[in-house]
């Protein structure tokens, strides 16, 4: 140290070296999310998750009375162990949404989606501590709730999930796990959770919310396909531009898509020109 | 040309030996033959073939940069510290060779804020909770009581077994549960229905270890192997 003490002109050029030598390849460009820089955010976290939310009621929906309901009356099967090699069947309408709360976990939108109940078939599904408490209030408005999660930061929306269809209240009423068998058309049956970890998004980055979903929705409804491709000893449903009302067939995903996107643009797009 | 201070000849000496070495054995250890030496231990059962890489994927830039960006975080300069020489491992990880639509507990169903008070006991949100790397065994979690974080008001309708699910939750009998049920739900075999034909604890820790499979080799979905998953990255 003393030398150095001696030659300060060293010491600074040696200093200044370094420096510079450190900067001589830039550093590592900052990650942008999946946000653009420049753009500008033009939603809230809430306004796109009541617009995503609002596909999934109709994405269920649609699946729930077009395929489950009508496709029962043709014969066909739904079972919530539909995955298994020895069982022949599709998703019930929980594990569809299920399914796309999966497809959407594995891609880049980091957007949460989950399915609770205070009487849930399955008990791990039971809401508890904040859940539970907003969910009260939920069934008393039929009101969507917003908090944010500190623990995990993460913006979180809860929104009623209701008994849009007659396969909803008999299934859940005659399932031998149910907790509740007084189910009656239009009861809040439970309260689908969304999360999503920042405060406001662009006008692209809610897009690929809506994506993400849509998405999510055409896997599995692909998933369901594949398995009925496997069965062994099942009729197989035809599949094309008919739906179950109309006999033994099945929409591809294009046509489900499609119809989830005829119910649901018009709300969708007046939200997002009114944000733009 | 240039001249070392008789004074410090053993300084210099010691310096080039050591920089020597220390260059000799860094080069040594980059050799993909050497894997072995860097690991912090013996894979886990099913991982033995896997190199290094298919975990510690490199960090974004080179070293300079990334000790540049580092830096200018430290000092304020930069919103994000960036990853020093790897990328950290997560679930996603484990996920890119063992994500299956089956999974009956996948780690993204435990992000919901209603797991919060359990996962604060056991972090099921990620992998290495229960399977930690380099230590030659299946699982590390050990008493196999995990069950009871979640499921205390088991009951089962028209229960089959002779032990009813209740009287075992009330007894606290939470290893059995792993001696019927294997936690991700991918194998394929028939429960037994009395508690005397179920899987011995032993066994069960046998194959927590990395011993042989109890719940029979019939799987839905099988790990990728690294070729497999390396192929899965070309699609993308």
């Amino acid at each position: 140290m003393k030398s150095l003490e001696k030659k300060p002109l060293l010491t600074v050029t040696v200093l200044i070296l370094s420096y510079l030598l450190l900067n001589a390849c830039g550093g590592v460009p900052e990650e942008t999310a999946t946000n653009g820089k420049d753009e500008e955010n033009v939603f809230s976290v809430a306004e796109v998750l009541e617009m995503v939310s609002k596909e999934n009621d109709v994405t269920r929906t649609l699946y729930t009375k077009a395929i489950v309901g009508k496709g029962k009356l043709q014969g066909m099967k739904f079972d919530e162990d539909w995955r298994k090699d020895d069982v022949e069947a599709g998703p019930l309408p929980a594990l569809f949404l299920r399914g796309v709360a999966t497809s959407i976990q594995k891609g880049p939108v980091p957007l949460g989606l989950y399915l609770g109940s205070d009487f849930p078939i399955n008990n791990a599904n039971k809401f508890e501590g904040k859940q539970a408490e907003l969910f009260e209030e939920i069934k008393a408005t039929q009101e969507p709730k917003f908090f944010y999660d500190e623990s995990q930061e993460l913006h979180t929306a809860m929104f009623a999930d209701l008994a849009s269809a007659q396969a909803c209240v008999t299934c859940h009423n005659e399932h031998p796990q149910t907790a509740k068998a007084d189910w009656k058309l239009g009861d809040v049956m439970g309260a689908t959770t969304w999360q999503y970890p920042k405060d406001s998004l662009t006008y692209k980055g809610t897009i690929e919310v809506l994506n993400a979903y849509a998405k999510g929705t055409v896997d599995i409804y692909m998933a369901y396909l594949d398995e009925i491709e496997a069965f062994k000893n099942s009729e197989k449903p035809i599949i094309g531009t008919k739906w179950p009302a109309e006999g033994n067939y099945l929409p591809t995903p294009e046509v489900f898509l499609d119809s989830v996107r005829k119910i649901s643009s018009h709300e969708t797009m007046k939200a997002l020109v009114a944000g733009k | 040309m240039f001249k070392v201070n008789p004074l410090r000849k053993r300084q210099f000496w010691g310096a080039l030996i050591g920089i020597l070495i220390g260059g000799g054995l860094f080069s040594f250890l980059s050799l993909d033959s050497s894997e072995q030496y860097v690991s912090l231990g013996p894979m886990n059962s099913g991982h033995d073939g896997l190199s290094c890489v298919s975990c510690h994927a490199d960090a974004n830039g080179n070293l300079s940069q990334q000790l540049q960006s580092n830096l200018e975080h430290t000092l304020g300069m930069r919103k994000n510290s960036v990853d020093f020489g790897t990328k950290d491992v997560t679930a996603q990880n484990c996920l890119g060779c063992h994500d299956r639509p089956n999974d009956r507990h996948p780690t993204y169903r435990f992000s919901e804020p209603r797991f919060k008070q359990a996962t604060q006991t056991i972090n099921t949100t990620t992998c290495i909770t229960c399977h930690a790397e380099h230590t030659d065994k299946r699982v590390t979690i050990n008493p196999v009581d995990y069950c009871m974080n979640c499921h205390q008001d088991l009951e089962v309708e028209d229960d089959p077994v002779d032990v009813t699910h209740m009287a075992l939750v009330a007894q606290e009998q939470w290893s059995t549960c792993i001696q019927c049920h294997d936690f991700h739900g991918n194998h394929t075999y028939t429960v037994p229905e009395k508690l005397q034909d179920t899987i011995p604890l032993k066994t069960i820790q046998v194959y927590l270890d990395g011993g042989e499979d109890p719940f029979g080799t019939n799987k839905k979905y099988r790990g990728l192997s690294e070729p497999e998953w390396i192929k899965t990255l070309q699609k993308k």
